[in-house]
């Protein structure tokens, strides 16, 4: 698990932790079971308010990528992984029209794009 | 090019304090901000540069001229606010300001009286009635008034709310926006100063520890988050300021250009974070270094 909170990160606080704890959960690096940080140490950690770990973890449940069990803590939540893969490649999509957007400006073409992919692989 | 003000190993003594064999050369055309905490000497330098106060050893050089021949000169092209104003407490701001006035070649009142009421300060007003932002903005109104070359400003933010310290530093941005005039000014606090300033001093217990434009010393420092275990550890020495934890460490480089290699298959892989130091960070830790 890997959280780096940014000032300059246009996402509220809540939202930078709840991403990258679902990044964490959708690489494999957290797994169903695994215990979560409590509230006071990511919030001391991170410097930032306890609320706004609350209200990250709150949300988390809310979309069932964990469990809080009172007096234990939080817990990653056995997942349905399809779900997340189609997030992540909603969230690839976004990122390549980006791309694609950035290519066309300067002529570089889709089929350049798949081109340059294979070579960058077989690298 | 001969810089505005140029300073050499000067030292002031005094029973309990010295400020110790600074050197500075100042480029015209720049905000040049002085940081340190309090007592390292911010004030005293100000003091020496503007001439309110001689050197135990060492030269001051402003203009090219310098103070034991050409102290008049000199002081009519500089804009100074002191910390401590020194004004007639029991008289009006006007009276103040005629009497401040009489001392400069070229006072411009027209534009004295408009900063004022820009300013939001009574012109009637008994000084000894005024905030101590009221005062700093007075002063500085005075500063700019004269057509200075140099503007010389000792903690002109501090007690400021934040609405009047945007207003004056913006006032400093537009007083040197034609490349040819000059602000040095001194502060406790980066805030604000911090993103207007292109040239940056650091002051420690009498000596000044650091100058570096500020570009230059942004690109060389670095907070470094990681992921445990993407760092070898010979790397993480060479971090200061280091946060370990179980979601993510941090440090702080201070040579980013020299390790920025070794980062680059961590950066792809988002193991590895950089971002922009905060110049309070970087400051802390020039003065823990020490």
């Amino acid at each position: 698990m890997f959280i780096v909170l940014s000032p300059s990160n246009p996402d509220p606080m809540y939202r930078q932790v709840t991403d990258q704890i679902k990044n964490s959960i959708a690489s494999g690096d957290l797994k169903p079971g695994d215990k979560l940080p409590s509230i006071r140490e990511l919030s001391e950690g991170l410097k930032i308010s306890a609320i706004t770990i609350k209200r990250a973890y709150l949300d988390l449940e809310n979309e069932g990528y964990i469990l809080t069990r009172a007096g234990l803590g939080s817990f990653v939540a056995e997942i349905d992984r399809e779900r997340l893969r189609s997030e992540k490649l909603g969230e690839f999509r976004t990122s390549l029209s980006g791309i694609l957007a950035t290519g066309a400006k300067f002529g570089i073409k889709a089929d350049d794009l798949v081109q340059l992919i294979r070579q960058i692989q077989e690298d | 090019m001969t810089p505005i003000l140029e300073a050499k190993s000067l030292t002031k003594r005094f029973h309990d304090f010295t400020l110790r064999d600074v050197s500075v050369e100042i480029p015209s055309g720049s905000i040049v901000a002085f940081f340190g905490p309090t007592g390292a000497g911010k004030t005293t330098l100000m003091k020496l540069l503007t001439h309110q106060i001689p050197a135990s050893s060492g030269t001051v050089r402003v203009f090219g001229l310098g103070y034991d021949d050409r102290e008049k000169e000199i002081k009519n092209r500089i804009g100074y606010v002191p910390q401590e104003p020194n004004f007639y407490q029991d008289r009006s701001v006007e009276f103040n300001a005629r009497f401040a006035a009489s001392f400069f070649e070229r006072w411009d009142g027209g534009a004295f009286y408009r900063m004022l009421d820009e300013f939001r300060v009574g012109r009637e007003k008994v000084v000894k009635r005024l905030s101590r932002g009221q005062k700093t903005l007075f002063s500085i109104a005075l500063a700019l008034s004269h057509q200075a070359d140099l503007l010389i400003l000792d903690e002109p933010t501090a007690g400021l709310d934040i609405i009047l310290r945007r207003t004056i530093l913006e006032r400093l941005r537009k007083f040197v926006a034609d490349g040819e005039r000059t602000v040095v000014v001194s502060s406790h606090i980066t805030d604000g100063l911090g993103d207007i300033a292109e040239y940056v001093n650091f002051l420690s217990e009498g000596r000044l520890i650091f100058q570096s434009e500020k570009d230059e010393l942004l690109a060389r420092w670095k907070r470094v988050h990681f992921k445990d275990g993407a760092l070898p550890p010979d790397l993480v020495g060479r971090l200061s300021d280091v946060r370990q934890q179980p979601f993510g460490s941090s440090g702080l480089s201070r040579d980013f250009l020299a390790i920025r290699e070794q980062l680059a298959a961590g950066i792809a892989s988002g193991d590895v974070k950089v971002e922009n130091a905060r110049l309070d960070d970087i400051l802390i830790a020039m003065h823990q270094g020490e």
